[in-house]
């Protein structure tokens, strides 16, 4: 299968059920990597999954993955895409290695080579020593393993994963995250990872991918999107005893040439005009002056959050 | 243990496939054998054994009496005085499959398809090669194989039993024919019941309910149609709204035997099973096009 630049690329996808939009002329493009489709419950990322997979004939537009029409070359395009579903319900009397190797066999790989990589697949998500209890008996952190063994035990070159943190803890979020990351990383599968959880897009992807209410509110690298911009976030605590301190250190601040972007009423500003090291010493100077007291200063930095209440505003 | 102690784990990591990768038909196949091993319960608890395990004894029941009758108490003697005369046709052989079939179809057949809705893989079944159409004709293939097997291996068991009693068809050829029409008169009514039966059972994602969905439209529909045509004396055309006897009437036919509604054409009973078929198949039809998505 050759190999395109981008791994998806969807042009003026809108989707439509009735009254509902739940795709609004979407154009986007996918690289290679861990691309994390982020957006609240209702956003539109499982049906832009459903799309990709060829599963739903969009209402207007056009989707190419990994240089295929899915609607046209469906059957050859799932040959090569893994697929972890958000749903956590398995077949409770089957064993996990039985589970993996029959979908690897519906994915085309031949008996023996699907009962051997079923094998391995669960080896490397570390169920190596439990791939043959009953899926019934396993529990959520196992079950989530076995979904992403089973995505990628036929060699797939693109995986997609709808919430595969959903229902772990933290311990077993981190190593499910790290797996993924070592899926891209080492094995060289493209990862499409839908997630409502922001912060652990954040921690391992490559790229993003934003929606909102079925509109693409954001795309790129996650260097680009997010981490650290020019100025500095300042935030102070209110005292009861220095009523209106923080409105003066904004006004020493301003007074000083320096802009500051701030809600009303909030204790939370962001800083700009100068360097990061002389507004830092000029806010110190005008907090001592006042006698405020102050939360945090740091390095004005861009979150995923911050890409919707833009959008949002 | 190698003797220099050097032994190490064999790590063979993750590999990429370089091989031919075996498409539609390959996924079809592997759906097919897997649903197949399911609904027997192979693989499976005890439990999910007796049901299959009732039908195949019910529908070799007939055959086994008849061929054990004829070898073990056999002797020309006893053939000519007792069973030449009694011995069935092929086509009422089959027949007498019938109580097996719906024990089947209501018992066993609608875990083909319940199962996977009820835990998931339906959704994983769609993101693989496969496409509901042909997710359906796995599902079919399968249903329709066990069906068939239920058919045909209890007609043949007895085509053999009777040709080893010397009371089997007369020459090569003609074993031939009998046997020709054993396997596409048994396949074709296979086909009809499993289609009708995937039809009502696809209705709920309940396991109970799909089974009493197929009871009722099996045998709902024929005591409607009983009671039609035999207590309220209408045509006798309404028979042909029986989905339990056209499949069987069918295999009559292909027979050239009369069957058991001989007032009714040969074309029409084929007809009846096309139809059954094809409203079975856009009740499944209606059921699957959005499913899984």
């Amino acid at each position: 299968m050759m190999s395109p630049v981008s791994v998806i690329a969807a042009s003026g996808v809108s989707m439509v059920f009735g009254s509902h939009r739940a795709l609004d002329a979407l154009t986007l493009e996918v690289p290679p990597g861990v691309t994390g489709l982020v957006g609240a419950n209702g956003a539109g990322k499982t049906t832009l999954m459903s799309i990709v997979l060829g599963l739903r004939t969009p209402t207007s537009g056009s989707v190419s993955v990994l240089g295929l029409d899915p609607l046209r070359q469906g059957a050859e395009l799932r040959a090569n895409v893994g697929y972890g579903p958000e749903r956590n319900v398995f077949p409770d009397d089957m064993p996990a290695s039985d589970f993996v190797k029959h979908l690897a066999e519906v994915r085309g790989m031949p008996r023996s080579e699907a009962r051997s990589r079923a094998s391995d697949a669960l080896w490397l998500v570390g169920l190596g020593e439990e791939r043959f209890r009953a899926l019934g008996t396993m529990s959520t952190g196992q079950r989530q393993r076995v979904k992403l063994a089973q995505a990628i035990a036929a060699d797939p070159s693109l995986v997609l994963l709808d919430e595969p943190t959903d229902g772990l803890d933290p311990v077993q979020r981190d190593e499910m995250l790290a797996l993924i990351r070592q899926i891209s990383t080492d094995y060289r599968i493209d990862v499409l990872l839908s997630s409502h959880l922001l912060e652990e897009v954040e921690r391992i992807c490559d790229n993003v991918v934003a929606l909102d209410a079925g509109r693409l509110v954001a795309q790129g690298p996650l260097k680009d999107l997010v981490g650290d911009v020019e100025g500095v976030t300042v935030e102070l605590a209110e005292i009861d005893d220095v009523p209106g301190a923080v409105e003066a250190v904004v006004a020493r601040l301003t007074a000083a040439g320096l802009r500051v972007e701030r809600e009303p009423q909030s204790v939370r500003m962001d800083v700009l005009g100068a360097s990061a090291d002389d507004i830092a010493d000029t806010v110190r100077d005008a907090i001592a002056d006042c006698g405020a007291r102050v939360r945090r200063i740091e390095q004005r930095r861009r979150r995923l959050e911050d890409l919707f209440e833009a959008a949002a505003r | 243990m190698t003797s220099d102690g050097s032994a190490q784990i064999l790590d063979r990591g993750y590999r990429k496939f370089d091989g031919r990768r075996k498409g539609v038909w390959g996924a079809v196949r592997s759906t097919a054998w897997h649903t197949t091993r399911s609904v027997l319960g192979l693989g499976r608890k005890a439990r999910h054994k007796i049901a299959p395990a009732l039908v195949i004894i019910v529908a070799m029941l007939p055959a086994v009496v008849f061929v054990g009758a004829a070898i073990l108490l056999g002797g020309e003697e006893f053939i000519e005085e007792f069973l030449v005369g009694i011995v069935p046709e092929y086509s009422e052989l089959a027949r007498q499959s019938i109580a097996a079939m719906i024990l089947f179809t209501g018992l066993v057949a609608p875990e083909a398809l319940v199962r996977d809705r009820r835990d998931g893989m339906l959704a994983l079944y769609l993101s693989t090669p496969l496409t509901r159409q042909t997710y359906l004709a796995a599902k079919v293939l399968s249903v329709s194989g066990l069906m068939a097997l239920i058919v045909l291996v209890p007609t043949i068991v007895y085509l053999f039993g009777l040709t080893f009693a010397s009371l089997g068809p007369d020459g090569v050829g003609d074993w031939m024919i009998v046997l020709v029409r054993i396997l596409v008169s048994g396949t074709l009514a296979s086909v009809v019941y499993a289609i009708i039966s995937m039809g009502a059972a696809s209705l709920t994602d309940r396991r109970a309910f799909a089974s009493l969905s197929v009871v009722l439209t099996m045998l709902g529909s024929l005591i409607v149609v009983q009671i039609l045509v035999d207590a309220a004396d209408m045509s006798t055309q309404w028979r042909l709204l029986d989905p339990v006897n056209m499949p069987m009437e069918m295999i009559a036919r292909i027979f050239g035997d009369p069957g058991q509604y001989p007032e009714v054409a040969a074309e029409r009973v084929y007809g009846a099973n096309l139809g059954w078929s094809a409203a079975a198949c856009g009740v499944l039809w209606a059921r699957y096009r959005r499913a899984g998505a």
